[in-house]
């Protein structure tokens, strides 16, 4: 909702900067962004009765001296006879009408109201409407005017359940269906309650006599209105967030005292039906208890000024809750209102100090197993659980994001398996991947919940040069899982590359297990890989094609291999993504050793070419060219 | 030239994997909290609506508990849950104060974009005891955005809303650029809440805390898309050794 700064200021006798509006609106909880000379607010849910200037400057009343001087007609206004039933008085507890004749149409505005529009730069409508929004945007109380002339039957106010077509005065067509709350004229819906008025009954530029509602509704019979039929409107959000059910009769004399500044008024008559009472809410005073709450140590009489600051009334030790404050009924909502006032920031701390807990056992072996697998070279990864798939087993989402994500997974190496053909399309060569989850079942209307480990592998065993040639498989896996924890059972398997729909012909080998299965020997396993101290700084990926290239270098001075390897895996150009060593080999009877690299280049905003590769290439063979005792088979 | 007999193999680099970063971070936020004292408790992913928002005092007319906001399961007799909060309850049931516990895991809401997604992380904290004060809330904020962030780091405390805690309030950091970032939500456990879990709210009161993992994650690391992490792209991965 957006406030003008000046349209605070003319209230508050201090006149403080825009800036220190600013900071005493965050003090207060009030979020916002300060653009030009207006508020940009953001209110939190349960302060609906900020949603005003009136609103907003009676919490600023905790820091200065405020002026809610708004002039009201003050004379007496004739009953108003109106044919009106509620037939949903628990909804709509309170409702005012007032019916307003004028002589003429005003062709500009004054005062207030002419600053309203120029300084929000918001467009006109007609004159009861501007009236209307700018009532709502002063004290928070939405009305609806309807043209007094289009309204003729009874009226009625209603709960049902429709299914019905209803033209909003925005010109929009909705098809309401299921319960709603609505005014019904002649037994057809003239009024989407709390949302939106309908087109047959609304006023135009020229209405000169004017229905104008006033009404509390049940903020829960609103919520969610206003997003099934797509309807954005400020009285929503207001009703939503519940308004004052105090405030009819002052509403609606602020709106006579606005429509006489612009015109004479022939005819007004005013009627407000109450359905049961509406209460004060009552606290006791107790310092001690806020105190406590907040840790702080503030006097009696210091505490009360705050609530008396904010609208509070105290009387015999009982503090009354003004009809606008909803959202006070404990003594804690007290404790947060001094703490607001007092501010966040101003409360010092107090040393907390918490006994030690137990730690449990499950994550430990969990924690093992990731540790293990991260120091056989697997990535940890995490998938959504939302498939397209289903078995007799799944759960169904009632209200998926979309049709394609209306299950929940019952496995996670399908998700795994997704994953290591993303990454075969990026040209990845060596994909070991797990994932622990929870995955959910559903049987005779009982849910299971199992925390599984998940494990796939496809491609070169690894990129060094023992593992470079060795292609992953059952035995590869089930050997090098063994050898380290030998009372665990992983269980194997070849998945199906079929539905890949990939031209790759590695074995993919996976594995899914509970992970009740596993023992406590697993709690033995002594990691190598630890979690990194620094949380490292990314690197945005390119998803443009990898270039490779190969070399291999011939070695009869064994001194001059670890100067290479070092010149070589050290080699940096921004281009090169990866180089590592993946082939050795000792030739016993030339004592000649054979060594050789691997260099990936990839760029990060064009593909890369054969030019770029080539000139890299020739820099780091014109260097080893130069060794002594090193050559290069094929180039020298 | 005559040839040395040096032939030491060249040493032979297993490469390592890594951690998810969404986990790394969770442990280091719960691994921390834990050396404060903490407990871990579990809870499950699919909850009722009784222990996602009665409980905790989240109203039936709250806009969360709406089916654009909330995913529901097996024709509404579930939820996926909306924050780890239900853990709260579920721990508070099972234990007499003092009681310190923090849950930490998977929460869903119907919500994706750059900087949303259906599925998120979040750790969430509740210490519950005798006089236990929004001054001393405040003190365990400063230890975990410290041990986060480093003790340069300026916070700033704003009032907010949350049903299940009252004063609520939400704890900014100030950025390198000099922009307020929110960082995790706290407040002090509403009384109902804890009456609500058999709790006498005359003897005892409690601090409530919730971080989100992945904001947390993206500020750590640099990372301005929240996709990225759900990738699973080995690219991505790599870096986080």
């Amino acid at each position: 909702m957006k406030i003008a700064y000046t349209h605070l200021l003319s209230h508050i006798q201090e006149k403080p900067s825009i800036e220190m509006v600013s900071d005493n609106l965050f003090q207060l909880g009030h979020e916002h962004e300060v653009e030009g000379n207006v508020f940009n607010m953001e209110f939190t849910p349960n302060r609906g009765d900020c949603l005003s200037i009136n609103g907003l400057l009676r919490d600023l009343a905790v820091f200065y001296t405020v002026n809610l001087d708004q002039k009201k007609y003050s004379e007496n206004i004739d009953k108003l006879k109106i044919d009106f039933e509620n037939l949903s008085q628990d909804i709509c507890p309170q409702i005012s009408f007032l019916k307003l004749e004028i002589d003429n149409i005003p062709d500009t505005y004054k005062g207030y109201l002419n600053d309203y529009f120029i300084d929000l730069n918001i467009n006109k409508n007609n004159f009861f409407t501007d009236i209307s929004n700018y009532i709502s945007y002063e004290t928070g109380q939405p009305t609806h005017c309807y043209d007094a002339n289009k309204v003729n039957g009874k009226l009625i106010f209603q709960e049902l359940n429709t299914n019905q077509e209803f033209e909003t005065l925005l010109d929009k067509k909705i098809n309401l269906t299921d319960k709603n709350s609505v005014f019904l004229l002649n037994n057809e819906v003239i009024n989407l309650a709390g949302v939106v008025g309908g087109k047959r009954t609304s006023c135009s530029s020229e209405t000169k006599t004017v229905l104008v509602e006033c009404a509390f509704f049940k903020p829960e019979k609103i919520i969610g209105k206003s997003v099934k039929y797509d309807i954005q409107s400020e009285a929503s959000h207001k009703f939503e967030r519940s308004v004052d059910p105090a405030c009819h009769e002052t509403v609606m004399r602020r709106f006579i005292n606005l429509v006489s500044e612009h015109s004479n008024i022939k005819k007004m008559s005013f009627v407000s039906y109450k359905f049961g009472d509406i209460t004060a809410h009552k606290i006791p005073v107790n310092v001690s208890k806020i105190n406590q709450i907040i840790g702080i140590n503030i006097s009696e009489d210091e505490y009360l000024s705050y609530l008396l600051k904010l609208g509070f009334t105290i009387d015999n030790a009982l503090i009354t809750v003004p009809s606008y404050r909803s959202d006070i009924e404990t003594q804690n909502d007290l404790a947060e209102e001094v703490a607001r006032a007092i501010g966040y920031n101003n409360i010092l701390k107090k040393e907390l100090t918490i006994p030690k807990g137990k730690i449990s056992n499950n994550y430990d072996i969990e924690n093992k197993l990731r540790y293990f697998l991260l120091d056989q070279g697997f990535y940890e990864v995490i998938n959504s659980p939302f498939v397209n798939s289903s078995s007799d087993v799944s759960i169904k989402v009632d209200n998926p994001l979309d049709s394609n994500r209306e299950y929940l997974r019952t496995n996670i190496i399908s998700s795994l398996l997704d994953n290591l053909i993303f990454n075969e399309r990026r040209q990845k060569d060596s994909i070991k991947l797990f994932e622990i989850s929870d995955v959910y079942t559903s049987k005779d209307s009982q849910i299971n919940r199992i925390r599984r480990l998940s494990i796939i592998a496809s491609g070169r065993a690894g990129h060094n040069y023992e593992d470079f040639s060795k292609k992953i498989n059952i035995k590869h896996l089930t050997k090098l899982f063994r050898k380290v924890l030998p009372g665990e059972n992983f269980d194997f398997q070849i998945l199906d590359r079929d539905s890949t729909k990939t031209k790759i012909k590695n074995e993919i080998i996976g594995c899914e297990v509970d992970i009740s299965n596993f023992s406590t020997e697993v709690l033995n396993y002594k990691e190598i890989s630890k979690s990194p101290d620094n949380f490292i700084q990314y690197c945005p990926i390119s998803e443009l094609p990898y270039s490779q290239r190969d070399l291999s270098f011939s070695i009869k001075d064994h001194t001059k291999c670890k100067p290479l390897e070092k010149f070589i895996l050290e080699y940096d150009d921004e281009l090169l993504k990866k180089v590592f060593l993946f082939d050795y080999f000792y030739n016993e009877k030339n004592a000649e050793i054979k060594i050789g690299f691997r260099f990936v280049f990839q760029s990060t905003d064009i593909t890369i070419t054969e030019t770029q590769v080539n000139k890299i290439m020739s820099v780091i063979i014109d260097h080893a060219k130069k060794i002594d005792g090193i050559s290069i088979p094929g180039l020298n | 030239m005559s040839a040395s007999k040096d032939i030491t193999p060249p040493e032979l680099i297993k490469e390592r994997g890594s951690l998810h970063p969404i986990n790394h971070m969770k442990d280091s936020i719960m691994n921390l909290l834990v050396s404060f004292g903490f407990e871990i408790v579990d809870g499950p992913e699919i909850e009722t609506e009784e222990f996602n928002f009665d409980m905790l005092n989240i109203k039936k007319s709250h806009p969360a508990r709406q089916m654009h906001d909330t995913f529901y399961v097996e024709n509404k007799s579930n939820l996926l849950r909306t924050h780890t909060s239900p853990v709260q309850i579920r721990g508070m049931l099972e234990r007499k104060p003092p009681l310190a516990f923090i849950s930490g895991g998977k929460v869903y809401r119907k919500d994706d974009d750059a900087t949303h997604l259906p599925m998120f992380h979040q750790v969430e904290g509740i210490f519950v005891d005798e006089n236990v004060s929004f001054a001393q809330l405040k003190d365990l904020i400063y230890k975990i955005l410290y041990s986060l962030f480093g003790r340069d780091v300026q916070l700033r405390f704003r009032p907010s809303y949350f049903p299940f805690t009252e004063p609520s309030a939400e704890v900014d950091i100030l950025s390198r650029e000099g922009k307020w970032l929110e960082i995790l939500g706290c407040g002090l456990v509403n009384p109902v809440v804890l009456e609500n879990c058999n709790i006498d709210s005359n003897k005892y009161s409690g601090l409530a805390f919730g971080l989100g993992i992945e904001r947390i994650a993206m500020l750590k690391h640099g990372v301005t898309d929240i996709r990225e992490f759900y990738k699973s792209n080995l690219d991505f991965l790599n870096q986080f050794k």
